[in-house]
């Protein structure tokens, strides 16, 4: 009997100080997000917002992504930004810089990729305009670009 | 999904603390009451469908829920254990304070005139001391409760509500509250509507001296005194308030006999156990009684403590489910309060900064002002644990403040449109 109590008291403590960690390993996601967005922002340069809510997705993702240069999307380990999503190829898509303006090419994915909804072929450089929501996968980006803007 | 059953999420240890808890009530009480299980899915489903709630209709912090939903089925699951018609009521006050905390959410965000109506909060908060003085019941010592309908609320709990949005209407435009184009020059008008926030404050202390709610002065006076810190510009002025109070106090020690109880009780509760210090000596022999574990749900014997029900509530959480739990819930409301500052430091309003460090500022004091108190750290007053006591009222208005609080965190989470117009 009291073995069994002191089990069930363990048990309840236990799932209670999970319960912490779990909400501390949030917020410390969520304050690591920030201070890399301020650290590396001065509005020199672009960048995709994560639009999903972060918590309902089961893989490691960022809250914002810098561009400062060009960079390739995947799952592949060699990819600039990797986000482990099941429904992201290895080599999805890539953001690609000319003459200060910003194209994204969808580089042979199978879930393809949209812009504000819209299917892009394999291989066709899309120009990003402020306020695109890009879609790869279960993840939405919003591009934000506030120097295009002016 | 196949994710949903995923040990990273804080949800879900929810919905086993609760599922366990329910089990060994009914395991360790032997009552074998299937109400039990009754009162337990009920606080599931509430927590879950608000959660899903703030997560679908993205009403921005969603730590702030999972924290309190936590408090929340803590303090149901003792109030349960203790008294099971008064779990069974608390299980309706959690609905009812669920419905508010949504309601209130959407409200704030859609009525944009709070900053403005700061004569009506003076207005409605002197009209509900004014009803509590003619209609109020005494309960447990003070008189502070209408009766309407076989229902008891305290009025005092919404007026602290009106205080803090008043508090946050005269400092988001210090000194230009009042008195507005009526020929008054600058500094006059200054000092003006300095003396309506003194006096303000001062009413309420007034009426709330006369009801004997010595917790709750504590409470308002601290609010004040922090939210004056933190944003007035006026040292000065901030001095002469410090100053002000030691006179009042004293007076309070020196006349107010209630007052000298509590602190003669505090300094050495063991000179008078039957008597004076009989709630707090039980409260220290409960705690103790506990260990690290806890005697277990339901195998101890916390109703030795007078009003464990409310004030005491800690201590029987520290004796059943052991004193690990009491520091878990200590920790949990500093991540609240955490979670509160978080918020105040990113939102751009001045009149919902103010607000929101009011709010957080109250939810912190009135935590460590009854759990201090409990465990003989300051002297004991009497004030409920937020979220985790019984009660309807004291529920209802904290599920109030935490939805102005969640619906303030909205606006950090910008919608796409606002963030970009930022930056311009």
């Amino acid at each position: 009997m009291g073995i069994i109590t002191l089990l069930m008291n363990f048990v309840f403590v236990l799932v209670i100080y999970c319960f912490i960690f779990s909400i501390i390993r949030l917020i410390y996601m969520d304050i690591k997000s920030i201070n890399y967005y301020i650290s590396n922002s001065n509005g020199k340069h672009p960048y995709l917002k994560l639009i999903n809510q972060r918590e309902m997705l089961n893989f490691r993702i960022e809250e914002t992504y810098l561009l400062t240069k060009e960079c390739s999307i995947g799952r592949d380990a060699k990819s600039d930004i990797i986000i482990k999503d099941p429904f992201i190829s290895s080599q999805h898509a890539q953001i690609v810089k000319k003459e200060g303006i910003y194209y994204i090419k969808d580089t042979g994915s199978k879930n393809g990729t949209f812009v504000n909804d819209n299917p892009l072929k394999i291989g066709f450089e899309w120009r990003l305009n402020n306020g695109d929501k890009i879609r790869l996968g279960q993840v939405e980006f919003l591009f934000v670009d506030i120097l295009s803007k002016a | 999904m196949f994710g949903i059953l995923t040990y990273r999420k804080p949800i879900n240890y929810i919905i086993l603390l609760n599922l366990l808890a329910y089990l060994f009530i009914f395991y360790n009480l032997k009552s074998y009451k299937f109400e039990t299980f009754a009162v337990g899915l009920g606080i599931i489903l509430l927590v879950c469908t608000t959660y899903l709630i703030i997560i679908k209709n993205r009403l921005g912090d969603e730590y702030l829920f999972l924290i309190v939903s936590m408090l929340l089925s803590l303090g149901v699951i003792m109030i349960y254990r203790l008294d099971n018609d008064a779990g069974i009521k608390q299980t309706v006050w959690s609905f009812i304070g669920l419905v508010m905390f949504v309601t209130t959410c959407q409200i704030f965000r859609l009525i944009k005139i709070w900053d403005r109506i700061a004569i009506y909060y003076v207005g409605l908060s002197v009209f509900l001391y004014l009803i509590t003085l003619l209609l109020g019941r005494n309960i447990n010592g003070a008189t502070n409760w209408i009766v309407i309908g076989g229902q008891s609320f305290q009025p005092l709990e919404i007026s602290k509500i009106i205080y803090i949005l008043f508090l946050a209407c005269y400092f988001k435009k210090p000194n230009q509250l009042f008195f507005e184009g009526m020929g008054f020059s600058e500094t006059k008008k200054e000092k003006l509507n300095k003396l309506v926030l003194v006096l303000f404050t001062f009413l309420n202390v007034f009426f709330l001296m006369l009801q004997k709610e010595w917790g709750s002065i504590l409470l308002i006076s601290s609010i004040y005194i922090i939210v004056l810190y933190v944003y007035g510009k006026n040292t000065l002025f901030f001095i002469c308030n410090i100053v002000m109070t030691i006179p009042i106090v004293l007076f309070g020690y020196f006349f107010v006999y209630h007052i000298k109880v509590r602190i003669d009780t505090w300094i050495n509760p063991w000179a008078d156990i039957a008597g004076k210090g009989y709630q707090i000596t039980q409260s220290l022999f409960a705690i103790s009684s506990g260990g690290y574990f806890g005697t277990g749900l339901g195998l101890g014997r916390p109703d030795m403590v007078p009003a464990v029900n409310t004030d005491f509530i800690f201590s029987a959480i520290c004796e059943e489910m052991g004193i690990l739990t009491g520091v878990a819930v200590i920790l949990l409301y500093m991540l609240l309060t955490y979670r509160g500052l978080k918020i105040v430091l990113r939102v751009k309003k001045r009149f919902n900064k103010v607000l929101g460090l009011g709010i957080t500022t109250m939810l912190g004091l009135q935590t460590f002002i009854i759990i201090g108190g409990v465990i003989k750290l300051i002297p004991l007053t009497g004030i409920t644990l937020p979220y985790i006591s019984y009660g309807g009222s004291s529920l209802v208005s904290s599920f109030i403040i935490l939805g102005i609080l969640q619906a303030i965190s909205r606006e950090d989470y910008a919608d796409v449109g606002g963030e970009i117009d930022e930056g311009e």
